[in-house]
C-alpha cells in the first residue's frame, strides 16, 4: 500500500550500468589529459634523481663512463669529511638568512597588511629580488667594491671596505634579499587571516602593544612564519651566486658551487652527486617540515 | 601643566611622511608610529632596488678608454644580441611547453575525479622544491649517459620547463577552481562538444590565470643561470649565464651591467604589463602575492 | 517536441541512493514538476535527464530514442539552471546564439534568430549588452532565450526561480508557462516551492527521499494525497492516526466509483472515511483533515459524516482569515475560519462543534516520521504559523 506510481513495463529490461561504457573513456581521457605533466616530470626530475642517487654510490668516473660498478660510500665518507665544511657553509649561511627574513619580514609583512594602502607600488618594487640572486650580488659587490659608492659610509662607520666586500655578512645580506618576498608572503597570508578586531579587543582589554603581539598574533601567525622560513631555508642551500661573487674562500666552499665545480668541470661524478643527494635530503626534510605546518592544500 | 586633549589621529596620506619641522610639537605616539612604519616599508623597498639602481648607474659609466655610455648598450644589442636572442628563444619555447603540459593537467586535476588526486599534485609540483643545483647535475649527467641530450638546445628547454611548470600549474588550478561548473554544463546542454566548451568558454574566463602562469614562467626562465650553467649546450648561452661568466672572467665591466639592467628592465616590463592589463589578484597564490 | 520516459532511473552515489527507480512518462508538450524538500532526489533525476549524471540503472528514452547514455549536447535539450549561468565574456546576443554557433550555423541565420528569441522574453534591444548590465530577472530571461534559440525538443529547469525575490518570482513563473505553452515544449521542472509548482504545472511528481511519493494533479495531490509524506509536505493537514474498525458495504452511489468507505478508531474518536484503496479490519491507517474542511456548525451538524466537539485554545486572526486551535478529545486540531466566525470564535469557548465529511486515508507505514503535523511543507504554502500535532 505504498503510493502508487503509474507503473510502466518499460520495453527492456534496464541493467545496473555499473561499469557503463561511460567510465571507461573517461578514464582513458583523464590520463591523456595528465600523461604530459607525468612524463615530463618522470623523465626530467625522477628518473634523473634516481640516477644520480644510484650514481652517488660510484667511484672513478669520468666524462665517458659512468664509474665502477662496485657500491661504495667512500664519497659520502668524504662529504662527512673533508667537505663537512662546505655542508656546514651551507648551512649556515642559509640558517642566517632565513634568521634575518624573520627578523625583518616579519615587522615588513605586518605593516604592509595592517597599514599600508598602497599596495601596487609596493608590489611592482617587490618583483625585483624575483629578477634573480644574480643581478642582486652582482649590484651589490659592485656597491661595495673597494673606491664604489658605499666606500664613504663604511668608512664613516669604521668598517674597512675590503672587509664589507668578501665576507659572510654580505653574502648573507644578498641572500636575504633574495628570499626576502617569499618569507613576507607566507608570513602576509598568515597574517591577513587573522581577524585585526583580535588585537583592537585585547587592546580593549588593556594588553599593551607587545603582550598583544606576543601572545595573539604570534601564535596566529606560527603557521605562516614557519612555513616561510622553512621555504626561505630550502631555497636558500641551493643557491651560489651570492657565495660566489660576495664571498671570501669560505663562503665560496657552498655545496650548490662544490657540485658544480667537482660535478662539471672535474666530472668527479660520484662525489657531486652525493654532495646532490645531501642536498636533496635537506631540502626534502625541510619541505616536508614546511608542508605540514603550512594549511590549505590546494587540491582536495 | 595643562595637558591639551587628545587629538584624533590624522590619517597620513598614502606613501608621505610629514616633514619633521611641520609636526606638532607634542607627538602622539601613534602617528609616531605610524610615520616609522612607512618608513620601515620604503627602506626595504629601497634596499631592494640598490642592487638594481647601482646597476644602471655602473652602466652608464665609462671604462678609461672606451668611447661613451650609450655604446654600453649599443654594445648590449651587439656582442650580447646572441644571447639575448637565446634567452628569449628559451623562453618562448619553454612557456610554450609548459601551457601544452599544464593546461590539461590542470583541467584532469580539478574537472576529473580519479584516486591519489592530492599525491599527484605533489609529485607534479615537487621540482619546485628540489635545490637548482640537484636539478642541474642530475639533468647534465642523464643527458650525457641515457638521454643524449649534451648538445641540443632542448635539453636546456625541458630542464626549464621541468623546472618551473609547476608555477604555471598553480595558477591555472586555482583559476579552474574559480571557475564554476555550470558554464561548462550549460555550454554543453547547448550542444557543443568539450572541446568547443573548452576552447569558447573555459579559456576566455581562464586567462588571467593562465597568463599568470606565464608570466611567472617567463620571469624565471628569462634571468635563469643556475640549472642553465649546468646543462646548456656548448656555444649556447643564455644572456644571465653570460652576465655570470663575464663577472668571473671579466670582472665587473660596465657593459656586463648593462646587460644585467636590460634584463631587468624587459622583466620588469613584462611584470608591468600583467597588472596593467589582469591587476594582481591572479598572482594569488604565487609568490608574486 | 517529444514524449520523455523514464524506465527504473536509479541513481547510487556510493552507498546513498538518491533516486529508486524512478518511472514516469511525460506526454508530448505536458509541464510536469518534480516537487519535494531538498535532497529528495529531484536534482538529480533531472540531470539524468539531461545527461549531465550518468544513471546506475535504468534508461532514459525522448520518443524512440534511447538517450541514457548520450551526451547533453546530442539531446538537443534545453536546460535552465538555478542561476541564469550567462558566459561573462559573451554579450547577450553571443549568449543567445551560443547554441547555433556551435552547431555551425551562418551568421545571418543566428542574427535573426536571436532577434526572434530576444522578443520571445521581451528583451528586444538587449543584444549589445553584457551579462553584468541586466538584473537577475533579465538575466533569467536571457537564459530562456537561449535555451530556446537552439528548438530543443525538452526544456529542463532546475529551481530556476529560487535566486529571485519574490516579485520577480510570481511574474517570471507565469512567464515561463507562457513561453511553452506557446512553443508547446515537453518541459520538466524542479521545485520545492509547493505553490510554484501548482501554479503552472500540468502533473506533479512528489518525491521524498529518492522515491515517487505520488502524481497526479494538483487536486488530486492536494485532496487525495496518497501518502501521509505527501498529505503533509502539501498544504497544511491534521493527522489522526488510528485503526480501521468497521467496514461499511460497497453501495453504488457512495461517492466516486471504486471507492469505499470505513469506520476508524482514532483515540477517543470514532471518524467515517473513504478511500478508493483496500482496507481491512485492524489496518493501522492515518486520516488526513484539512483545516479548511472543518466546519464549525450551530447545530447538530446533520448534513456532515463527522461531527466532533472541542475547546477553543487559540485563535490566530490572519486577516481574510483565522486559525483555530482546538482541542478534540485530547488532540489539537487546526481548523481555518473565515467570514465572520473569525471574530465571534474566542480562546476558551468550550464545546464547539466541529463538523466534516469523510475523512482521506494513507496507509500508517507511509505516514512521516515526526508524527503528523499540520504545518505546510516547502515554501510558499500557506505561510501559516507552527505545526499542529496529533
Amino acid at each position: 500500500m505504498t503510493g502508487q506510481t503509474r507503473s510502466i513495463a518499460p520495453l527492456r529490461p534496464a541493467p545496473l550500468a555499473v561499469l557503463g561504457r561511460g567510465d571507461a573513456a573517461r578514464r582513458l581521457r583523464t590520463l591523456a589529459l595528465l600523461l604530459p605533466a607525468i612524463l615530463l616530470a618522470l623523465l626530467f626530475l625522477y628518473y634523473p634523481l634516481v640516477f644520480i642517487v644510484q650514481m652517488s654510490f660510484t667511484e672513478g668516473s669520468s666524462f665517458l663512463s659512468p664509474g665502477g660498478p662496485i657500491a661504495t660510500l667512500a664519497n659520502y665518507a668524504l662529504i662527512g669529511g673533508r667537505y663537512l665544511p662546505n655542508l656546514l657553509v651551507t648551512l649556515q649561511l642559509a640558517l642566517l638568512a632565513t634568521i634575518v627574513d624573520l627578523i625583518f619580514g616579519f615587522p615588513f609583512a605586518y605593516i604592509f597588511v595592517r597599514k599600508v594602502r598602497y599596495r601596487t607600488p609596493v608590489r611592482a618594487l617587490m618583483v625585483f629580488p624575483m629578477f634573480g640572486a644574480l643581478y642582486i650580488a652582482f649590484g651589490m659587490r659592485f656597491i661595495l667594491l673597494p673606491g664604489g659608492p658605499a666606500t664613504p659610509v663604511l668608512q664613516a662607520l669604521g668598517i674597512a671596505s675590503t672587509d664589507a666586500l668578501f665576507s659572510l655578512p654580505s653574502v648573507v645580506f644578498a641572500m636575504s634579499i633574495f628570499t626576502f618576498p617569499f618569507m613576507v608572503l607566507n608570513i602576509g597570508t598568515a597574517l591577513g587571516n587573522v581577524d585585526p578586531t583580535l588585537e583592537e579587543a585585547a587592546a580593549c582589554l588593556g594588553a599593551r602593544p607587545w603582550q598583544t603581539f606576543r601572545r595573539i598574533v604570534l601564535p596566529l601567525t606560527r603557521a605562516g612564519t614557519v612555513a616561510g622560513a622553512l621555504t626561505v631555508f630550502g631555497w636558500s642551500i641551493g643557491t651560489f651566486a651570492e657565495p660566489l661573487l660576495l664571498g671570501s674562500a669560505n663562503e665560496q666552499r657552498a655545496l650548490a658551487w662544490t657540485v658544480y665545480q667537482r660535478g662539471v668541470v672535474q666530472t668527479d661524478y660520484g662525489l657531486s652527486t652525493a654532495m646532490g643527494v645531501v642536498l636533496l635530503g635537506v631540502a626534502f626534510v625541510v619541505t616536508y617540515l614546511s608542508l605540514r605546518y603550512s594549511r590549505g592544500a590546494l587540491v582536495e | 601643566m595643562r595637558s591639551s586633549p587628545a587629538l584624533p589621529a590624522s590619517p597620513l596620506p598614502a606613501g608621505s611622511r610629514p616633514p619633521a619641522a611641520a609636526r606638532r610639537p607634542r607627538l602622539s605616539s601613534r602617528r609616531l608610529w605610524d610615520a616609522l612604519s612607512h618608513a620601515y616599508i620604503w627602506a626595504v623597498l629601497v634596499v631592494f632596488i640598490l642592487p638594481f639602481l647601482a646597476l644602471v648607474g655602473f652602466s652608464f659609466t665609462t671604462r678609461p678608454g672606451e668611447a661613451g655610455v650609450v655604446t654600453n648598450y649599443g654594445y648590449v644589442l651587439d656582442t650580447f644580441g646572441d644571447n639575448l636572442l637565446w634567452s628569449l628563444k628559451i623562453s618562448g619555447l619553454t612557456l610554450l611547453i609548459n601551457t601544452l603540459v599544464s593546461l590539461p593537467a590542470a583541467y584532469a586535476i580539478v574537472r576529473h575525479s580519479f584516486p591519489g588526486k592530492r599525491l599527484l599534485f605533489s609529485v607534479l609540483t615537487l621540482p619546485l622544491y628540489v635545490p637548482g643545483a640537484v636539478i642541474g647535475i642530475s639533468l647534465v649527467l642523464t643527458y650525457n649517459f641515457t638521454y643524449h641530450l649534451t648538445t641540443s638546445m632542448w635539453g636546456l628547454v625541458l630542464a626549464m620547463a621541468l623546472g618551473t611548470f609547476p608555477l604555471m600549474l598553480t595558477p591555472v588550478v586555482v583559476a579552474l577552481k574559480d571557475l564554476p561548473v555550470i558554464f561548462e554544463e550549460a555550454s554543453a546542454c547547448l550542444g557543443a562538444t568539450r572541446w568547443q566548451t573548452y576552447r569558447r568558454i573555459v579559456l576566455p574566463l581562464i586567462g588571467p590565470g593562465v597568463s599568470a602562469g606565464l608570466l611567472l614562467c617567463f620571469i624565471i626562465v628569462f634571468n635563469e643561470y643556475l640549472v642553465t650553467l649546468f646543462v646548456h649546450p656548448p656555444g649556447l648561452t643564455t644572456a644571465p649565464l653570460r652576465v655570470f661568466n663575464q663577472i668571473r672572467t671579466a670582472g665587473l665591466a660596465p657593459t656586463t651591467a648593462a646587460l644585467a639592467v636590460t634584463m631587468q628592465l624587459i622583466s620588469l616590463a613584462a611584470v608591468l604589463l600583467f597588472f596593467r592589463l589582469f591587476g594582481a589578484r591572479h598572482l594569488k597564490g604565487t609568490y608574486l602575492l | 517536441m517529444s514524449t520523455v520516459r523514464l524506465a527504473s532511473i536509479t541513481k547510487h552515489f556510493g552507498t546513498t541512493v538518491a533516486v529508486h527507480e524512478f518511472d514516469l512518462e511525460v506526454a508530448d508538450g505536458e509541464f510536469v514538476t518534480l516537487l519535494g524538500p531538498s535532497g529528495c532526489g529531484k536534482t538529480t533525476t533531472l540531470r539524468m535527464i539531461a545527461g549531465l549524471v550518468e544513471p546506475t540503472g535504468g534508461r532514459v528514452w525522448f520518443d524512440d530514442q534511447d538517450v541514457t547514455f548520450l551526451p547533453p549536447r546530442a539531446r538537443n535539450i534545453g536546460f535552465v539552471f538555478q542561476t541564469p549561468a550567462l558566459f561573462p565574456h559573451l554579450s547577450v546576443a553571443e549568449n543567445v546564439g551560443f547554441g547555433l554557433s556551435v552547431k555551425g550555423a551562418r551568421k545571418a541565420a543566428i542574427a535573426s534568430r536571436v532577434e526572434e528569441m530576444l522578443a520571445m522574453v521581451d528583451l528586444t534591444g538587449y543584444g549589445a549588452r553584457t551579462p553584468s548590465q541586466l538584473s537577475g530577472g533579465q538575466q533569467q530571461r536571457v537564459a530562456l532565450a537561449r535555451v530556446l534559440a537552439t528548438d530543443p525538443r525538452v526544456l529542463l529547469f532546475d529551481e530556476p526561480l529560487s535566486a529571485l525575490d519574490k516579485n520577480l518570482r510570481e511574474s517570471l513563473k507565469f512567464a515561463i508557462r507562457e513561453l511553452q505553452r506557446r512553443t508547446g515544449k515537453t518541459s520538466i521542472y524542479v521545485t520545492h516551492d509547493q505553490s510554484e509548482a501548482f501554479a503552472i504545472s500540468d502533473r506533479i511528481v512528489v518525491m521524498n527521499g529518492g522515491r515517487v511519493e505520488q502524481i497526479g494533479s494538483q487536486t488530486e495531490i492536494y485532496l487525495r494525497p496518497r501518502t501521509g509524506f505527501v498529505a503533509e509536505f502539501i498544504g497544511a493537514n491534521n493527522a489522526l492516526p488510528g485503526t480501521v474498525v468497521a467496514l461499511e458495504p460497497v453501495s453504488g452511489t457512495s461517492g466516486q466509483s471504486g471507492e469505499h468507505r470505513f469506520r476508524i478508531r482514532s483515540g477517543e474518536l470514532t471518524l467515517s472515511c473513504r478511500s478508493r484503496l483496500p482496507v481491512a479490519l485492524g489496518d493501522a491507517v492515518v486520516a488526513y483533515l484539512r483545516p479548511e474542511d472543518l466546519a464549525v456548525v450551530d447545530d447538530d451538524g446533520a448534513e456532515y459524516r463527522n461531527v466532533v466537539e472541542g475547546e477553543v485554545e487559540r485563535v490566530i486572526f490572519e486577516g481574510p482569515t483565522a486559525q483555530l486551535r482546538i482541542r478534540v478529545a485530547g488532540r489539537e486540531m487546526r481548523v481555518d475560519v473565515g467570514g465572520s466566525r473569525r471574530l465571534t470564535l474566542t480562546e476558551g469557548d468550550r464545546r464547539v462543534r466541529l463538523g466534516f465529511d469523510d475523512l482521506n486515508v494513507v496507509p500508517a507505514d507511509t505516514a512521516s516520521a515526526d508524527g503528523g503535523s499540520g504545518g505546510s511543507g516547502g515554501s510558499g504554502g500557506d505561510g501559516s504559523a507552527e505545526p499542529v500535532s496529533a
